[in-house]
C-alpha cells in the first residue's frame, strides 16, 4: 500500500516536473534519498565481568565511529553493562584499548554513559526503544526519536540462537525485539531503522522481525560462534570481536560526506578473516541497499537548504508603559545589627569541667584507706600521725 | 641413687632462697628497654595507625571513645547516652585525672602488670620448689622421673621470663601504643593473681570484684581463687566438709560484698544506673559486630533476628561452660587452672584484642619445664604467627582493595583461635601428662611389660 502511494506521489512528481521542465532523474533520485531529519543510535554491551572486556570495547568502538560521523551524544544511548575503564584488573586504568599494542584507547575522556552497570537490564533496553519510561527519566536516558529519525541499534554480548544474554542473569528473545520494534514502528518512533547485532548465532535475532523499514546485520549464522579478535597479552583479555573490529576498520575510512553504502557494509569481514559467516537482512527495507549511506544511519548527516531571500528577525518593539507614575518618599533603610558583640561577650557561660561529686570520692578513699589498713595491719597508722 | 642425693643436696643448699634483690637489676632494664620501646612507638607515626587497628581495639576498650565519653561529661551529658562509651563509671574517674597523660599511664600499667606478674610467679615457683622438694625427701616420686624435676637455676629466671613475655610481647606493646584500655584490665587481673597467689584473700577478693565490674568474664575465676586459697589454708576441697563450705562462703561474701559496694559507688558517680545496660549489656547482648579478631562478629552478622537470643546465650555460655570441668580435672593444681581460665576468657570472650592474648601467653614461661611434652607447639607457633601477620593483609585486601570479602578476614580469625585453643590445650595435656609420669614413673609399661603410649581422652 505505501509503494502504491510513494508510485503515485513519484508519477505526480515526475509530471510537475515535467511541467517544470527541471532535471528529472535528479528531483526523481533526491525523491527516492531518505527523508530522515535526526539520527539516533542506541549501543548496548550487555556482558559484565572483566573477562568480556571485549564487549565493551566493542560498543565503544561504534560509540566512537558514530560520534565521529556527527551523531551527539544526546542522541546516543550508550548502555554499558559493566566498568572496565575503572575494573581493579585493568593495567592501564582510565583506557579501553581496541587494537592490539594498545593503539587505539576508544574511551577517551568524553565517553558519556547513559545506562551502566546494573542498569543495563532487558526491562530499561526495552523501555528505551519503546519509550515507554517512567517520567522522572532523564533526557539523556531516553530515545526521543520520531517518525524522521533514523535509528542504529547496535547489541554485543553473548548470545544463543533465538536469544541474548544480559548480565549474566536474563535474556531477551528475538521475539521480544521483534515485538519491541513494531512497537516502535506503531508509535512512529523511527523513519528507519539499522539493526548490527555482534554475538554468537546472531542471526537468529533478526529471524523474527516483521515491522517495515527495518535492515539487519549480523556477525555470525545460526549454528555458528563469534569469534574474538586478538588477546593482548599487557591486558590479559581478547580487546575486540572480530566482525566489530573489521566494521571498525570499515568505519575510520568513512567520513561525513562519504558515499560508502550498505553493500560496502555487508562485505566487511567475510568469511576468510571472520571464520563466522555474516548475515544481514533486507527484506522489510523500503529502499535499495545500493542506495543506503552508510552515513545515513551511522553518522548525522543534515541536510542544508540555501535559500538567497534575507529574512528580518527583530520586529519594532512596543514601548512599554509607566503604570501611575507617582513619586513617593523612600525611607531610609539600615541593616539590622546581625552580630550583636555586646550582648554576646556576656552572657556566654564558661565552659565548665565535669567533676566526680564529693560523695563519690570520699567513699572511694575511705574504702581504699579501710583496705588498706585491713590488709597490713593497723600498725601502719602509727607512721602518719 | 646418686642423682636423688645430688637433688636433696641442690634443694637445700638453695632451698627456698631466692634473693629478691638479685633479680632488681635485669627487672629494671627490662622495664627501661619496653619504655623506651613504647615512647619510641609513641612519637613515630605508627601509633594513629595502630589506634585504629580492629584487631587492637575493640568497641570496649578503645581510647578515642573514652576521650569521646568523656567530652560529653563535659557538655553536660551522659557519656552513656548512644552507642559511643562503654567503660564503667569508676574508670570514668580515673581517666578523667589522667586524660592529658594517657601515654605515661598506660606504660605504667603495662609495669604494673608486669611486676605483678613477675612478683606473682616467683612465689608461685618458690612454693612449687617447695613442694618438690618435701615430695622428693618424702620419695614420693618414681625414680626414673628425677628429669622431669624442676631445677632452681631454671626456675629462678621464670619470673624475669614471665615479665618479659609481658613487656616485649607485640601484641602489648600495640595494645599500649594503642591506648587501649585493656592495659587496665589486664593490671587488675595480675593484681588479681598476685593478691591469690600470695594467700590475701580479702584483697584477691576485691580484685576479683574490680576485674568482673570491668568485664563479667573473670568471675569464672572465683574458682581457681577459691581452690588456691583453700590449698594454702590446707583446707580440703571436698564438698562434704564444713570448713570447705565456711571459707567459700566467706570468700564469696567477700567477692559479692565488693562488688554492690563497687556497684553502688558507681551509681555515685553518675548518679544513674545507665551504666548497667551500656556496659554490661553491650558485652553480654553484642550489638556491635565490627569485625574484630573473635568468633562473634561474622556469627552474628548473618543471624536471623529470630535465633539471635539462643546464639547469643550458647556463646556467652561457651566461657562460663569450661570452668567447672576443668576445676574438678585441675583440683589440685590451681595456678594452672588459672591460666586456663585466662586463655579461655581471651579466646572466647565477645570483644577480644590481642591484648587479653597477651595476659595469657605472659604465663607460658612458668610452664616451659613442659616442653618435652607439648605436641603440636611448632605448628600453634606458626599458625598463631602467620594469622597475626595475614590481619592486617587481608583486612586491607577487603576493606581497601575490595578483591576479598568478610570470608577472608574471618577465616584468618578462625584459624587464630584455632591456634590459641591448640596452645591452650597442648599446654594442658603436657601438663596432666608430667602429672601422670610424676605418679606413674617416666617410662610407661604396660601389664605385658611393652612400651605404652598416654593419650588424652
Amino acid at each position: 500500500m505505501p509503494n502504491i502511494i510513494a508510485v503515485v506521489c513519484a508519477s505526480y512528481g515526475l509530471a510537475q516536473s515535467v511541467c517544470d521542465g527541471e532535471d528529472l532523474p535528479a528531483r526523481a533520485e533526491r525523491f527516492f534519498r531518505s527523508d530522515h531529519t535526526n539520527n539516533w543510535a542506541v549501543l548496548v554491551c550487555t556482558s559484565r565481568f572483566w573477562f568480556n572486556y571485549r564487549h565493551v570495547a566493542n560498543t565503544l568502538s561504534v560509540y566512537r565511529s558514530v560520534k565521529r560521523l556527527g551523531i551527539p551524544d544526546s542522541h546516543i544511548v550508550l548502555m554499558l553493562a559493566d566498568d572496565m575503564a575503572c575494573n581493579h584488573r585493568n593495567p592501564k586504568p582510565a583506557t579501553v584499548f581496541s587494537h592490539k599494542n594498545m593503539e587505539l584507547n576508544v574511551y577517551g575522556d568524553d565517553v558519556e554513559v547513559d545506562y551502566r552497570g546494573y542498569e543495563v537490564t532487558v526491562e530499561n533496553f526495552l523501555r528505551v526503544l519503546t519509550g515507554r519510561l517512567p517520567p522522572s527519566t532523564p533526557r539523556s536516558k531516553r530515545l526521543l526519536s520520531d517518525d524522521h529519525s533514523n535509528i542504529l541499534i547496535y547489541l554485543t554480548g553473548h548470545g544463543g540462537n533465538g536469544f541474548l544474554k544480559f548480565q549474566d542473569s536474563e535474556e531477551i528473545s528475538n521475539v521480544e525485539l521483534a515485538d519491541a520494534f513494531e512497537q516502535m514502528w506503531q508509535k512512529r518512533r523511527y523513519n528507519e531503522l539499522l539493526f548490527i547485532i555482534d554475538t554468537c548465532q546472531g542471526a537468529s535475532m533478526y529471524e523474527r522481525f516483521y515491522s517495515p523499514n527495518l535492515m539487519a546485520l549480523a556477525s555470525s549464522q545460526v549454528g555458528e560462534d563469534s569469534l574474538s579478535h586478538q588477546p593482548d597479552l599487557a591486558i590479559g583479555v581478547h580487546l575486540m570481536d572480530r566482525y566489530t573490529f573489521y566494521l571498525l576498520e570499515f568505519l575510520e575510512d568513512i567520513h561525513p560526506a562519504s558515499q560508502a553504502n550498505m553493500n560496502d557494509l555487508f562485505k566487511v569481514c567475510p568469511k576468510s578473516q571472520c571464520v563466522s559467516t555474516p548475515g544481514h537482512r533486507t527484506d522489510l527495507f523500503q529502499r535499495d541497499p545500493g542506495s543506503v549511506l552508510i552515513t545515513d544511519f551511522f553518522g548525522s548527516v543534515r541536510k542544508v537548504e540555501i535559500t538567497m531571500e534575507t529574512i528580518n528577525l527583530t520586529v519594532p518593539g512596543i514601548p512599554l508603559e509607566r503604570f501611575g507614575g507617582e513619586p513617593h518618599t523612600e525611607t531610609a533603610l539600615a541593616y539590622v545589627d546581625q552580630l550583636p558583640v555586646a550582648q554576646i561577650i556576656h552572657q556566654k557561660p564558661k565552659q565548665k569541667d565535669w567533676h566526680p561529686p564529693d560523695g563519690f570520692i570520699l567513699g572511694l578513699w575511705t574504702l581504699i584507706l579501710l583496705v588498706f589498713f585491713r590488709t597490713y595491719g593497723i600498725k601502719h597508722l602509727k607512721h602518719i600521725f | 641413687v646418686s642423682t636423688l642425693s645430688l637433688c636433696f643436696r641442690i634443694n637445700r643448699r638453695s632451698g627456698g632462697l631466692f634473693l629478691q634483690t638479685k633479680m632488681a637489676a635485669p627487672l629494671t632494664l627490662l622495664v627501661i628497654v619496653a619504655v623506651t620501646i613504647r615512647a619510641v612507638l609513641f612519637r613515630s607515626s605508627l601509633a594513629e595507625l595502630i589506634s585504629e587497628r580492629v584487631e587492637v581495639v575493640s568497641p570496649l576498650n578503645s581510647w578515642k571513645r573514652v576521650v569521646e565519653g568523656l567530652a560529653l561529661l563535659d557538655l553536660g551529658v551522659s557519656p552513656y547516652s548512644g552507642d559511643v562509651f562503654h567503660e564503667t563509671p569508676l574508670t570514668i574517674y580515673l581517666y578523667h585525672f589522667v586524660i592529658d597523660y594517657a601515654e605515661i599511664v598506660c606504660m605504667v600499667t603495662d609495669g604494673i602488670t608486669a611486676v605483678a606478674l613477675y612478683l606473682a610467679v616467683q612465689v608461685y615457683n618458690k612454693n612449687v620448689f617447695r613442694k618438690q622438694k618435701y615430695a622428693l625427701e618424702a620419695d614420693r616420686y618414681p625414680h626414673d622421673c628425677l628429669e622431669l624435676m624442676q631445677t632452681p637455676k631454671e626456675l629462678f629466671y621464670v619470673p624475669l621470663k614471665v615479665a618479659m613475655f609481658y613487656l616485649l610481647s607485640p601484641f602489648t606493646i600495640l595494645s599500649c601504643v594503642a591506648k587501649s584500655t585493656c592495659g587496665i584490665n589486664n593490671a587488675i587481673v595480675a593484681l588479681f593473681v598476685l593478691c591469690t597467689i600470695k594467700g590475701s584473700a580479702l584483697l584477691s577478693a576485691i580484685f576479683l570484684a574490680l576485674a568482673t565490674y570491668q568485664s563479667i568474664y573473670p568471675i569464672t575465676l572465683f574458682a581457681p581463687a577459691l581452690i588456691y586459697l583453700l590449698q594454702r589454708l590446707y583446707i580440703p576441697v571436698n564438698l562434704r566438709r564444713q570448713s570447705f563450705w565456711l571459707f567459700t562462703l566467706q570468700y564469696a561474701f567477700m567477692f559479692v560484698g565488693s562488688l554492690v559496694v563497687i556497684v553502688g559507688l558507681s551509681f555515685f558517680l553518675l548518679g544513674s544506673w545507665d551504666y548497667i545496660p551500656s556496659v554490661y549489656g553491650f558485652i553480654l547482648s553484642v550489638p556491635d559486630l565490627t569485625p574484630n579478631i573473635g568468633l562473634f562478629w561474622y556469627f552474628f552478622a548473618e543471624m536471623f533476628e529470630h535465633f539471635r537470643l539462643f546464639f547469643i546465650c550458647v556463646f556467652q555460655i561457651n566461657v562460663f561452660f569450661y570452668t567447672i570441668p576443668l576445676s574438678i580435672k585441675l583440683k589440685d593444681h590451681p595456678v594452672f587452672l588459672m591460666f586456663m581460665q585466662i586463655a579461655i576468657i581471651s579466646i572466647f570472650k565477645s570483644y577480644p584484642t590481642v591484648g587479653d592474648i597477651a595476659l595469657y601467653m605472659a604465663f607460658l614461661p612458668v610452664w616451659s619445664h613442659l616442653y618435652r611434652f607439648l605436641r603440636n607447639i611448632f605448628m600453634v607457633s606458626c599458625v598463631l604467627l602467620a594469622c597475626s601477620a595475614l590481619f592486617p593483609v587481608l583486612w586491607h585486601l577487603w576493606i581497601y582493595a575490595g578483591s576479598a570479602n568478610s570470608n577472608f578476614y574471618y577465616a584468618i580469625t578462625l584459624l587464630f583461635n584455632v591456634g590459641q585453643v591448640l596452645l591452650v590445650s597442648d599446654y594442658f595435656y603436657a601438663y596432666l601428662r608430667r602429672e601422670h609420669h610424676l605418679s606413674h614413673g617416666l617410662y610407661l609399661k604396660k601389664k605385658d611389660g611393652s612400651e605404652a603410649t598416654l593419650v588424652l581422652k
